[in-house]
């Protein structure tokens, strides 16, 4: 007989999520729902009406993490809608901003999921932040390329948190030449280290999986080997950086993308009869406790092509690099595949800046109400912004952003794992919550039927 | 990174009304001159998990962080307290670390001072919906925190 267990708040990354899990007598998962519980905010009702200059700024604070990713895709949007084509230059420089922000996300992802992992060979998990070697070295590793991210991203942006260079049209300055040496150096130095960090992430990785039991909490779980499998889609826009519905051939269409309310979607009313204190941290939910995935979810479902589909970044190297490995490993694999791969396009992109171009559009339009679209492909995956912009007012904006096409995905690969891996194939897309809990429902017609909490 | 001696940074979230005051008073003193060995930085709602790429223990001396925080005083009145005087909060996991918990582990390195604004509204985490801009109170209050940010940095322009 099925049981109810639920894991709240899930831990290891950014915003509140609750994972609820039927399970059958074995512990396995039957049916699994992973909901955003971060109340919903509401920014793009509060984006009506104002400049095309103050929505970025704006979708730069929905989170604390990816403010880069928010401010190039709601800028993009804008230009998008208003028509406005940036010089090369300036796109050269958000696409190193892109980078950066990318770079210092993946090390901060190290962090987060290799308590998870053991020390290859013995049966210690990995504290990050113990001050004993072998660890340490890695520590001061995933630091230094943090920095190193952040201070590229500091001199092509403006600032490494919330970018201040970036404006619609464009950016307001161009590197100097010293500037350029400078981030090249930085990015020779990253290369080096994400290459040895990259070497040492996947080594865990693949020995964790290999594994045929690990300890969650004292509980010996079995691991199986086709831990975060599913078979929905992937979408990717871009190897690295995005696009926009000014391209030509754009790698995204709008018209293929629709959203489900979340009450069509998660399981209704419950009530918890698994419980299990032992799990970290503090337990899991008492008995008797009353659940509710349909009604509690703060987010909708966007599907592309009619089903949810997968973001991030084994999506971009299934899409663009023929990756193949699936699951939850495959995932952090590919992730960790990015570090080198960021790096070397970054140092492309340094190389093709000319300190001397310029980096503001000559024209830039008021707008007459286009809708305009651009992605970017952020640490966590496509983040797609979507503007109309009339006589410099925008008059809709709407932000689909990674995590939240995560999902549905994420809780279709949580059938078939052990209830207490949820979160380990969880963390596995490197969620980000907070960013994701904007709840704008569109119909067929691209009518809202929902605006759960924003009226 | 460069490294500075002095590190001044402000946390929050401009979308949650009050909670934005950090920001606000790092935008005001970028209008202003300061010494070459201070760093002024927006930490926005992320601030733990960058400001501390931000930090040497052999470069920085002294980390000023501004934020706002229910002290039980009248809206808009600014109170400081030394790194020393925090108390560490429990460990949870690094994703949602309280700053509070990070600045408990470098005060004994770097002399921190935390300087506060009572804002007129109280905001209990991760319950808001948006509302953007400061209240008169909080905004009236930013002169007053640069001044007392000025002092502790040992920077005077005079009265204003």
């Amino acid at each position: 007989m099925s049981k109810v267990v639920e894991i709240s708040p899930t831990t290891r990354h950014e915003g509140h999520s609750k994972l609820v899990l039927k399970v059958n007598d074995a512990g396995i998962i039957e049916t699994g729902n992973w909901c955003s519980i971060t109340p919903v905010r509401g920014v793009e009702k509060l984006a009506v009406g104002k400049t095309p200059e103050q929505v970025p700024k704006i979708a730069s604070r929905v989170c604390g993490i990816c403010p880069i990713a928010h401010t190039l895709a709601a800028t993009e949007a804008m230009e998008a809608s208003i028509k406005c084509e940036i010089p090369k230059d300036a796109l050269m420089l958000r696409h190193i901003l892109q980078l950066a922000n990318r770079l210092h996300s993946i090390a901060l992802h190290d962090i987060l999921i290799l308590p998870d992992f053991y020390i290859p060979g013995t049966e210690t998990k990995i504290n990050p932040f113990t001050p004993e070697e072998p660890v340490r070295s890695v520590a001061k590793r995933i630091q230094r390329l943090r920095e190193i991210g952040q201070t590229i991203g500091q001199i092509a942006g403006g600032d490494c948190i919330h970018p201040r260079n970036t404006r619609v049209g464009g950016m307001y300055r161009n590197v100097s030449e010293q500037a350029k040496i400078k981030m090249y150096d930085l990015a020779k130095e990253g290369l080096v280290l994400a290459h040895a960090q990259a070497e040492f992430m996947i080594a865990v990785i693949r020995a964790y999986h290999k594994r045929d039991f690990v300890d969650v909490g004292g509980m010996k779980v079995p691991l199986p080997k086709d831990l975060g499998f599913h078979d929905q889609g992937y979408l990717a826009t871009h190897a690295f950086y995005g696009s926009s519905s000014l391209e030509e051939n754009p790698s995204w269409n709008i018209n293929r993308f629709k959203e489900a309310r979340p009450w069509d979607w998660y399981m209704g009313e419950m009530t918890v009869d698994l419980e299990e204190p032992r799990y970290p941290i503090g337990g899991t939910t008492k008995v008797g406790t009353k659940v509710n995935p349909q009604m509690e979810a703060c987010t909708g479902i966007p599907m592309y092509d009619g089903q949810p589909v997968e973001v991030g970044p084994r999506a971009r190297l299934v899409t663009y690099k023929n990756f193949d490995e699936k699951g939850t490993q495959g995932q952090n694999v590919a992730r960790e595949m990015e570090y080198q791969d960021c790096l070397y396009e970054m140092m492309d992109c340094i190389d093709l800046v000319n300190p001397m171009g310029k980096v503001i559009a000559d024209y830039i339009p008021d707008g007459d109400g286009s809708l305009g679209w651009a992605t970017n492909e952020a640490p966590r995956g496509c983040d797609a912004h979507i503007a109309r912009v009339k006589d410099w007012k925008v008059q809709y904006f709407s932000m689909l952003v990674p995590t939240t096409w995560n999902f549905a995905t994420c809780s279709a690969a949580l059938k078939g794992a052990p209830w207490q891996l949820a979160e380990v194939i969880m963390r596995g897309y490197d969620p980000c919550v907070s960013c994701a809990t904007h709840m704008i429902v569109l119909d067929e017609d691209n009518k809202v039927v929902a605006q759960k909490l924003i009226q | 990174m460069l490294h500075s001696e002095i590190v001044i940074v402000g946390c929050g979230n401009p979308l949650f009304g009050d909670d934005g005051f950090g920001p606000a008073v790092i935008e005001e003193m970028e209008k202003q001159t300061l010494p070459d060995n201070v760093t002024i930085q927006d930490g926005g709602a992320g601030a733990p998990h960058f400001i501390f790429n931000f930090l040497n223990p052999e470069v920085t001396k002294k980390l000023i962080v501004v934020d706002i925080a229910d002290f039980n005083a009248k809206p808009g009145s600014i109170s400081k307290i030394s790194g020393k005087d925090l108390k560490p909060g429990a460990y949870i996991d690094p994703h949602s670390w309280d700053g509070v918990d990070q600045l408990c582990r470098i005060r004994d390195q770097i002399d921190t001072t935390i300087v506060l604004c009572q804002p007129s509204r109280i905001l209990k985490k991760g319950d808001e919906d948006v509302d953007m801009g400061l209240s008169e109170e909080v905004q009236k209050a930013i002169p007053k925190a640069i001044q007392v940010i000025l002092t502790e940095i040992g920077v005077d322009y005079g009265t204003t």
